[in-house]
């Protein structure tokens, strides 16, 4: 039986915090064969594909209001049933994104403007992630033309497209 | 998918466009055609053209090039393609309009003017309906607005064939002799899956997504449209199909029509809801100026639908055909189209100028392109002129039908104006207007 480690980002949040390396801190703490409980206000996708490449599975719950509670294991293929990330969003090659932005309630184009605003102040060869509520297509032209590699996907929900973004080396 | 490009010629299509509009516009404030003459007289068949070739086609024919690619995320097909397209619809359409001058007497022309007119739209449709067609075939399964572009397509296809065979009888060809009854019984068809089905149902499928776009509303919902597209492609086969099988026994074209009326009202019905199902559903509270001008047009479309069925239930429908065709063309079509003329261009020309340099130097906003306090003025007139040209044509005032007509040619003047003062930036205050690295964009062709 798995042991849980707690860690909620919620009041984070809400105070408009970022949660990122807070839940990267209680990784680190982790002793071999414990996993972590996460709660969070939305559905931290993009988290599952940083969690994956460390060796981590998880299994999601809704709570009430919209709120999650993700449980990550250390996955001994025993744990079948969690949800894959999809193979094209999976960037086991990359680096962890060092940017994380949800645009999802952003007025278009705004979520173009800050995703391309963040790339400018990222150092060759790292990456941002961004959920968006549509596939970003007239970014990907801007993004083509500087030389910037990304990957993306709808979540199995089909309500997110989630994409992460390397900068040109 | 390798993102989207500009289409180079999409503001070359609604400047044509355009300029079109406002050629009709200032023929029937002159008094040309209907009212004043037959309703299927050829003057009013110049009108007509203008109005749903030159102006409604052409802009959707360039709003398309650029927004299917958009909407099933693939590039598209065939970019070299859309000039030709723009060429031939334009030189066609002249032609033709000199066609219908010399059947009117205005002009001593050879009498195959229509035929050939006819021939070079059919040809300029041919390479839009292939270069989209192939775009949305690259793109299967297709999401459901793309599937009301798809059913748009097959029905200007309806729309050209018949308006081919048109030309031939009445042109006085030996060919077109053989279908004297053609013109009676097939100009319904004609007008229906042009107006109907190319026209209203390739927009209505188009402004699902604008719409959720532009208000923020989740359209994931697979059921999402689904009964207005059920119903409105059996509105169209019903007609279509139906209707050549009726013209060919010679009988039944009413019952044809009616059943596909009543499919088309349920479609539009469902339609309807979908929209108010957004608009609730959205998380953007104040809405742009498009947003609420699209849905301005939208109540023209729901006030045919509702002045449609009380005329068939009273009997009036055929002496008030022509005031319900202006409200489509211009309350529902032109005011949708000029409403979202009103974002796309703002847009495309903000993503030609600061796409290059955003995130590296402060850009504009889309919105510091455009003044909407300015623009407001001239959405009021143009829906105001246009409910009232419908109201004067329901009461068989021609010259008050002409005034109305006079305020609608000021707005569409007021509008074009302020789309020409986006392309060149004179609304961005400075110093945002031209950071280093941005150039000033051409008025009529986009780079890209």
């Amino acid at each position: 039986m798995t042991q849980f480690i707690d860690v909620d980002v919620r009041p984070i949040l809400r105070a408009g915090g970022e949660p990122f390396s807070i839940i990267m801190a209680a990784l680190e703490r982790l002793e071999p064969g414990e996993g972590l409980r996460l709660y969070a206000p939305f559905k931290p996708v993009p988290l599952f594909d940083v969690m994956a490449s460390k060796g981590f599975a998880h299994r999601e719950a809704e709570l009430e209001g919209g709120e999650w509670e993700i449980r990550f294991m250390p996955d001994d293929g025993s744990f079948g049933a969690a949800e894959p990330a999809p193979a094209a969003l999976s960037g086991g090659d990359w680096p962890e994104p060092v940017v994380h932005l949800d645009n999802r309630d952003l007025d278009p184009p705004e979520p173009m403007v800050r995703i391309l605003a963040a790339m400018e102040r990222l150092a060759p060869g790292q990456t941002l992630c961004a959920l968006l509520s549509r596939e970003p297509v007239f970014l990907f032209r801007e993004l083509t033309k500087r030389g910037h590699q990304w990957r993306g996907g709808f979540t199995p929900q089909k309500d997110t497209y989630q994409l992460t973004v390397r900068v040109c080396a | 998918m390798i993102g989207t490009s500009l289409c180079k010629w999409v503001i070359s299509y609604f400047a044509v466009a355009i300029v079109w509009l406002l050629l009709a516009e200032v023929l029937v404030v002159a008094g040309f055609g209907f009212p004043n003459h037959d309703i299927g007289g050829p003057d009013t068949l110049v009108i007509v053209h203008m109005v749903s070739i030159g102006w409604l086609s052409t802009v959707l024919c360039g709003a398309l090039f650029q927004f299917v690619p958009v909407l099933v995320a693939r590039p598209l097909y065939a970019e070299r393609w859309t000039l030709p397209a723009l060429a031939l619809l334009t030189f066609g359409l002249t032609i033709l309009l000199a066609g219908f001058l010399t059947l009117g007497g205005h002009f001593d022309g050879p009498p195959r003017l229509l035929p050939v007119g006819a021939s070079l739209l059919i040809a300029g449709f041919a390479l839009v309906v292939a270069n989209l067609g192939m775009t949305l075939w690259s793109a299967r399964p297709l999401p459901r607005p793309a599937r009301f572009v798809a059913a748009g397509l097959a029905c200007i296809c309806v729309t050209a064939a018949f308006g081919g065979m048109f030309s031939l009888v009445l042109s006085g060809a030996a060919i077109g002799a053989q279908w004297p009854d053609l013109l009676v019984s097939g100009v319904p068809i004609h007008a229906i899956a042009g107006l109907g089905g190319w026209l209203t149902f390739t927009a209505m499928g188009v402004s699902y997504r604008l719409l959720a776009m532009f208000m923020l509303a989740p359209d994931g919902d697979a059921r999402l449209g689904r009964l207005a597209w059920l119903a409105g492609v059996a509105a169209l086969a019903v007609g279509a199909v139906g209707g050549v099988l009726a013209l060919w026994r010679a009988t039944g074209v009413n019952l044809a029509l009616l059943l596909a009326g009543a499919a088309a009202l349920l479609s539009l019905i469902a339609y309807g809801r979908d929209v108010l199902g957004l608009y609730r559903a959205r998380k953007r509270r104040a809405l742009e100026l498009n947003t609420r001008m699209s849905l301005v047009a939208l109540a023209s479309l729901v006030a045919v639908a509702i002045l449609s069925a009380a005329f068939v239930a009273t009997g009036s429908l055929p002496s008030h055909v022509g005031a319900l065709a202006f409200l489509v063309a211009f309350g529902w079509l032109t005011g949708l189209v000029l409403a979202n003329l009103y974002k796309i261009v703002p847009f495309l020309t903000w993503l030609e100028t600061y796409g290059p340099v955003m995130g590296r130097v402060p850009t504009p906003r889309v919105q510091d392109l455009v003044d909407e306090r300015r623009t407001l003025k001239w959405f009021v007139l143009f829906f105001a002129g246009s409910w009232a040209a419908t109201l004067m044509l329901l009461v068989d005032a021609a010259l008050g039908f002409r005034v109305a007509v006079a305020v609608v040619t000021l707005a569409t003047l007021g509008l074009g104006e302020e789309l020409i003062r986006a392309r060149r930036l004179a609304d961005v205050a400075e110093p945002l207007r031209l950071p280093t690295g941005a150039v000033v964009p051409h008025l009529l062709v986009l780079r890209n």
